[in-house]
């Protein structure tokens, strides 16, 4: 029996404190086991599905790829010079543009409005914020259906517009119109995640910095400006951040309400464009440059934002 | 706190009227969607607002008896791609982050920097090569190819949380379940894993809702031949259906039911996992 027990000891100290030498190369093979077993699973799939994904639009976007054009040929930059003389790219750019936003301004500033005002102890505020959340758990399908029977021509708001005497909107049928309300229905589901955000921001404020500013004679608005705006900085990061890259990800609310409509490409993303291009005309080299194009504006917008941010949070 | 500020906002009658007043506009959607599920499909072209007196259950048995059995095939998808791919995203990306927050080599940061862009990636970017590749593994338009997937893109997140939470964990916890003799494997699972407790409910909560929700994924990589989820199935029906708002309002709600269970018995976890990076400390 004291035997096992020694046996069983000597074993994983030898791991902890391996000695020079012979154990080098087992201590190689133990990090490579670690990998295989720990690192690689993750990492192979997500090189699969996502890496080499990525790494194909790159080089799709450099061919004319047709699936029924058998003569995939390298064109170079061709598309590319294309997509900068091709008006339906350009309005999708402006439509991406216009989205981002109203996306990334509105539920900013209502969420933090929504939050102060909830920010209260007690069952009546956490009943209101369970009701502020749940669209966040729904599908963008069933928020878009609803919003389309809401906003349609004979829907709920023309009926209840008309009472007090107003003629009926077209909301999602004027072509001038339809954008800002597709982009008001996306930050009314994403208001949710800004109001959480900031609640938490507002929570993580110390009590004691309002009274001290009260003491110094500071007015609401002084205490909200030099107060709680600056220790904010974190949550506005985030939600900012979030939605930069919700809104150019803004694909399914699209398809369902408007399809891109009504006219020409009123409320036709890049990322719907781009989806459109690959899966329905089926110009998958063109479709891949749109999506490398999308890749680098995503990538730099939200590096650039990240770092104006964060160095707001780190000057406090 | 509540002392302090009370007086920076107005009366004491001021904030409940205000967040009333703001809440019931906010909610008229939630209320249309509720009311019209149990009201009779007439009545929801004609009075979209009223109530629903007296309530009618007959949208939901509608949707349940339908003879092409779409809610029923619908949900059985859902819930097959949804568990399968979380059950996978949560080992996975439990070990793979636990693994770079615990390595300190060149490489394992240069993954996690890799890892970590991948948050910003749209699916719409990568959904094209997607299909070939997927059609290379004979994965297209199946169930399996849709939950590697969604395993592909979500890992980053999943990777995003645990490895944070596994910095706040010290490490001499692990290497004294090393020293008593076991193995990498079960000092994991055994010791570890259950002190992420917290990260895994939030990654978990995460993953269930988006993939639960997800459109154009399921739409593009199972195709119209391999079935629907339940959001495709909604999708599909108000293209045939565009008359019976009553199948649609039940088919809704139905879809709605797991997801909207599932955030109120775990509400609490669900705001920590949103705001553990809104605050610093």
């Amino acid at each position: 029996m004291a035997i096992d027990v020694r046996t069983v000891r000597s074993q994983p100290v030898s791991r902890v404190r391996p000695a020079a030498g012979r154990s080098r190369s087992r201590r190689i093979r133990a990090a490579l086991a670690r990998f295989g077993v720990f690192g690689a699973p993750g990492l192979l799939v997500y090189g699969c599905f996502v890496l080499a994904p990525v790494g194909l639009s790159f080089w799709y976007s450099l061919t004319n790829y047709n699936p029924f054009n058998p003569q995939t040929r390298f064109v170079g930059l061709d598309n590319y010079r294309m997509l900068f003389g091709d008006d339906e790219f350009l309005t999708s750019l402006r439509v991406t543009s216009v989205l981002t936003v109203i996306l990334v301004i509105v539920p900013n500033l209502a969420g933090l409005g929504v939050a102060m005002l909830l920010n209260r102890k007690g069952w009546f505020y956490n009943t209101w914020r369970g009701v502020f959340f749940v669209p966040m758990v729904l599908s963008s399908v069933v928020v878009s259906i609803v919003w389309t029977r809401l906003l349609a021509d004979d829907g709920v708001v023309n009926q209840a517009l008309g009472w007090i005497g107003v003629s009926p909107v077209g909301w999602l049928s004027d072509p001038s119109l339809a954008l800002y309300s597709v982009a008001g229905i996306m930050a009314w589901q994403m208001l949710g995640f800004c109001v959480v955000v900031y609640l938490a921001g507002l929570q993580s404020v110390p009590a004691e910095l309002y009274e001290a500013a009260s003491i110094d004679g500071a007015a609401p608005f002084a205490r909200f400006r030099h107060v709680t705006w600056p220790l904010l900085a974190p949550a506005l990061t985030i939600n900012t951040v979030v939605l930069l890259i919700s809104a150019f990800k803004a694909y399914d609310h699209i398809q369902v309400i408007t399809n891109g409509g009504p006219g020409s490409g009123t409320t036709a993303t890049v990322a719907f464009l781009t989806l459109q291009t690959g899966f329905i005309a089926n110009h998958q080299g063109y479709a891949s440059a749109m999506a490398v194009v999308m890749l680098l504006i995503v990538a730099t917008a939200s590096a650039v934002v990240l770092r104006l941010l964060q160095r707001r949070e780190v000057d406090l | 706190m509540r002392t302090t500020n009370s007086s920076a906002y107005g009366g004491t009658w001021m904030r409940p009227l205000a967040v009333t007043a703001l809440g019931a506009v906010f909610a008229v959607p939630l209320y249309v969607v509720l009311a019209n599920t149990f009201k009779p499909g007439a009545d929801i072209a004609s009075s979209p607002a009223a109530l629903p007196a007296p309530p009618t259950l007959d949208n939901l048995q509608a949707v349940m008896d339908r003879p092409d059995h779409l809610f029923w095939a619908s949900l059985t998808n859902s819930l097959l791609v949804t568990t399968l791919s979380v059950v996978v995203l949560t080992v996975l990306s439990a070990m793979l982050g636990h693994y770079l927050a615990r390595t300190n080599s060149r490489w394992g940061r240069a993954a996690t920097l890799l890892l970590l862009s991948g948050l910003m990636i749209p699916p719409q970017v990568i959904l094209l090569p997607i299909t070939h590749v997927l059609r290379i593994f004979h994965l297209m338009a199946t169930v399996q190819g849709l939950v590697l997937f969604n395993v592909g893109y979500y890992v980053p997140f999943g990777v995003f949380v645990f490895a944070g939470f596994v910095r706040t964990i010290p490490v001499e916890l692990e290497e004294a379940a090393a020293i008593d003799g076991a193995g990498r494997l079960t000092v994991f699972w055994r010791i570890v894993f259950p002190l992420l407790r917290p990260a895994t409910a939030s990654a978990v909560i995460f993953f269930g809702v988006w993939i639960w929700n997800d459109f154009i994924d399921p739409l593009i990589i199972l195709g119209p031949g391999s079935g629907t989820t339940v959001t495709t199935g909604i999708y599909r029906a108000i293209g045939q259906y565009q008359a019976d708002y009553g199948t649609v309002f039940g088919l809704m709600f139905l879809a709605t039911l797991p997801v909207l269970i599932l955030y109120l018995v775990l509400q609490k976890q669900f705001v920590q996992g949103l705001t553990s990076g809104a605050t610093k400390g």
